[in-house]
């Protein structure tokens, strides 16, 4: 399962990221490793997520949201 | 004695640096560039206790990877311009994400003080940090700073001053140790770097390249080639082990042991009371309502710049009335003269004209980006952002254009790739400025009606959206997603905004004014001696044969390039009278309009478009402007024709 196919307010923890090794550094360098929680706060009507992931409130775009596979505990 | 030392302020954006920044240094900074390149550089000087302090802003960064220009420039400035010490400033009630930046610059091994900001606000949240534990595990001084009160500002000082003399240089953090198999390959590769000669602290570069970082392994190929090859069977040996890429080990293991902090010093007492800040953005970033909500204070904005604009150049145009006509009394009306009187009349314009909107219009934008609510303009619309190519931050840049086009342009900065940038570079220069809105409101508005005026501001949005979807398309490079922190809204600091304003305001008076006065009095000069009037017949077929308007508009769009709003007074100038009814259609008003605000650049932004991306860049954007405006302009007059 995908990041955007959250709900707003469910929760889940990271499984991977897929795409190129730029897109999973960043991400990785902003704390979205493999096993972390991570919440969707909420959903622009176009486009982006606001989620939380250790403390804080992270906005990402829909495309890079789509590369972040997800599992639900 | 006295004696010359350089700080350096690291930390991730939004975390109060720039406040820390202006409370160190107030007005003596500088903002340039750093060489070479388009991200902006903060210097600043203070005095204190007989020491000359020279302060470096650095860009707010989440990492020190070699993939953005930021964090390039960031860890080459404390690695090898080595500054006394570092400062990083963290964000307190977000700990956890900041500390994984605070982790990446220990590792420089560079004397450091961690400064605790926004310490006031832990309580709200409900964390409470014990700051002796978190002292004692990262071994640097800590400093709780309250950076908008300016408190804890000098006790930042005093523990470097500490720190550079009482205490043996770098001698003071501690190593934070990564999981044991990382730490094995890290060894590994520290004894294979040997005595490498670099800069970099071997243990950094042996952290990176199990990273993968390019830039790392350059240096490592040119100092000791051979070595690589043998490090990075370390990068396969951890990704056969954990089945991720060896980057994402690492930073893995960075944060677990950030985690691990964290769980040592921060006591979170739960809370159920929704804080305000959430409240807050239930209502604007609300899915539905989030958009009007929107559109409401965005017409708020331009309502009240309108007013107090029109108030505010009035005002200033009253008290400066007498210039002009004590000028021509002194000087009379000789060819010098009238080339000087051209310089006196450009600052006036910029007085009157310009300035009464820019000022107001950059407090409440910057008002509003200090309070948070910016933020949430990228998070709504970074949907629509998207399919122009850029992400939600563009935005900025964007809304800065209705001011002026030169700080605008020099704000694209935040975007993170070169493409980003130019693009969004390019699309400003056809926003209008308020140069540009002095002519559709005081031509269409005043003349043709408010309804046009307000339309062709929508039309001209359209062009944008248009033009950035084929520029997009167009131009070589990547585009990035977004990728940004929400910040909490909090109370907007007034020295913030007002230093914010002042910064642009200072590009536009120094970089702007001069160019546009000068060559004003060339281009007066050419004017006086009737060379102009030639360019205009040279011109006639387009302006008369395609866009339909009168001979003299070919002066009036020579003059348009220097400042908008020449054409406007030009016309007035060369009619005597500013009825313009009387030689002016409404379609060739509407017509007029279109063609100034889109047909160049003014000189002042050329100049900025060229400093920032090159002059080959800054001539294609303009040529293409040209050509563009001159396609539209005949085409809207034919429509306009056909239709009214």
């Amino acid at each position: 399962m995908i990041l955007t196919n959250l709900k707003n307010g469910q929760e889940a923890v990271i499984d991977s990221v897929t795409g190129g090794t730029n897109a999973t550094k960043r991400l990785a360098d902003l704390g979205l490793t493999p096993k972390t929680k991570i919440k969707i706060l909420r959903k622009a009507l176009l486009g982006p997520l606001e989620i939380e992931v250790r403390g804080a409130k992270l906005v990402l775009g829909r495309g890079l949201a789509s590369k972040i596979i997800i599992k639900i505990y | 004695m006295e004696q010359k030392i350089s700080i350096a302020l690291a930390g991730n954006p939004n975390v109060g640096k720039s406040v820390i920044f202006n409370h160190l240094t107030g007005l003596h900074q500088h903002v340039g560039n750093w060489p070479g390149k388009t991200v902006e550089r903060c210097e600043g000087t203070l005095y204190y206790k007989g020491y000359f302090i020279d302060v470096v802003d650095l860009p707010g960064i989440y990492s020190l990877t070699p993939y953005s220009m930021e964090e390039m420039v960031s860890r080459e400035y404390i690695a090898i311009r080595n500054p006394d010490f570092v400062i990083n400033i963290v964000d307190a009630t977000h700990l956890e994400r900041n500390l994984l930046l605070t982790l990446q610059l220990l590792e420089l091994q560079k004397p450091m003080i961690l400064s605790l900001n926004m310490i006031n606000l832990t309580e709200k949240i409900g964390i409470e940090i014990n700051e002796k534990e978190l002292e004692e595990i990262l071994g640097i001084p800590i400093v709780p700073t309250i950076a908008i009160y300016g408190t804890g500002i000098s006790k930042l000082l005093n523990a470097g001053i500490k720190l550079i003399n009482n205490i043996p240089k770098a001698s003071n953090y501690k190593i934070i140790k990564y999981g044991k198999e990382v730490e094995d390959e890290i060894e590994k590769i520290i004894l294979l770097l040997g005595n490498i000669n670099s800069k970099y602290p071997k243990r950094w570069l042996a952290i990176k390249v199990l990273e993968k970082d390019a830039a790392v392994k350059e240096i490592i190929t040119k100092e000791m080639p051979g070595v690589l090859i043998e490090a990075e069977k370390s990068t396969i040996l951890l990704e056969k082990i954990h089945g991720h890429d060896s980057s994402v080990v690492v930073a893995d293991e960075r944060c677990h042991a950030v985690s691990q902090i964290i769980k040592k010093v921060v006591r979170i007492e739960v809370s159920l009371r929704v804080p305000l800040s959430e409240k807050l953005d239930r209502v604007f970033c609300d899915r539905i309502w989030g958009y009007p909500i929107l559109a409401i204070i965005l017409a708020l904005i331009f309502g009240i710049i309108f007013e107090f604009g029109n108030w505010f150049s009035l005002f200033l145009e009253n008290i400066f009335s007498g210039v002009i006509p004590w000028y021509e009394n002194i000087f009379g009306n000789s060819l010098l003269a009238l080339i000087g009187q051209s310089a006196i009349d450009g600052i006036l314009a910029m007085m009157f004209l310009v300035l009464p909107y820019v000022l107001p219009f950059y407090v409440i934008l910057f008002l509003l980006e200090d309070w948070g609510y910016l933020a949430r303009v990228a998070f709504l619309l970074d949907g629509l952002m998207h399919k122009i190519g850029v992400h939600g931050k563009a935005f900025i840049p964007l809304m800065l254009g209705y001011g002026c086009s030169v700080p605008a342009c020099l704000s694209c900065k935040i975007m993170e790739t070169h493409k980003e940038r130019f693009l969004t570079a390019f699309l400003t220069t056809l926003i209008p400025c308020a140069a540009r809105t002095v002519i559709i409101m005081g031509l269409v508005g005043k003349f043709v009606g408010i309804f046009w005026a307000l339309g062709l501001y929508v039309f001209n949005l359209l062009i944008v959206f248009i033009l950035g979807k084929i520029a997009f398309k167009i131009l070589p490079g990547e585009s990035t997603e977004l990728i940004m922190e929400m910040p909490d809204f909090r109370t907007p600091n007034i020295k913030t905004i007002l230093i914010q304003t002042w910064l642009r305001i200072k590009d536009f008076i120094y970089i702007a004014a001069p160019i546009v006065i000068i060559s004003g009095m060339a281009v007066q000069g050419l004017y006086a001696f009737g060379l102009l009037d030639s360019v205009a017949d040279f011109l006639s077929p387009i302006t008369v044969g395609w866009f339909g308007l009168p001979a003299a508009t070919g002066i009036l769009l020579i003059f348009g390039i220097l400042r908008k709003e020449l054409i406007l007074l030009m016309l007035a100038a060369l009619i005597g009278t500013v009825n313009f009814l009387e030689i002016l259609s409404p379609v060739q008003m509407i017509t007029l309009a279109i063609v100034s605000v889109f047909y160049v650049p003014c000189v002042a932004t050329i100049v900025v478009l060229w400093k920032e991306f090159g002059w080959k860049r800054a001539i294609a954007v303009s040529l293409f402007e040209v050509f563009f405006a001159i396609g539209l302009g005949g085409l809207v007059f034919r429509a306009l024709t056909i239709l009214l």
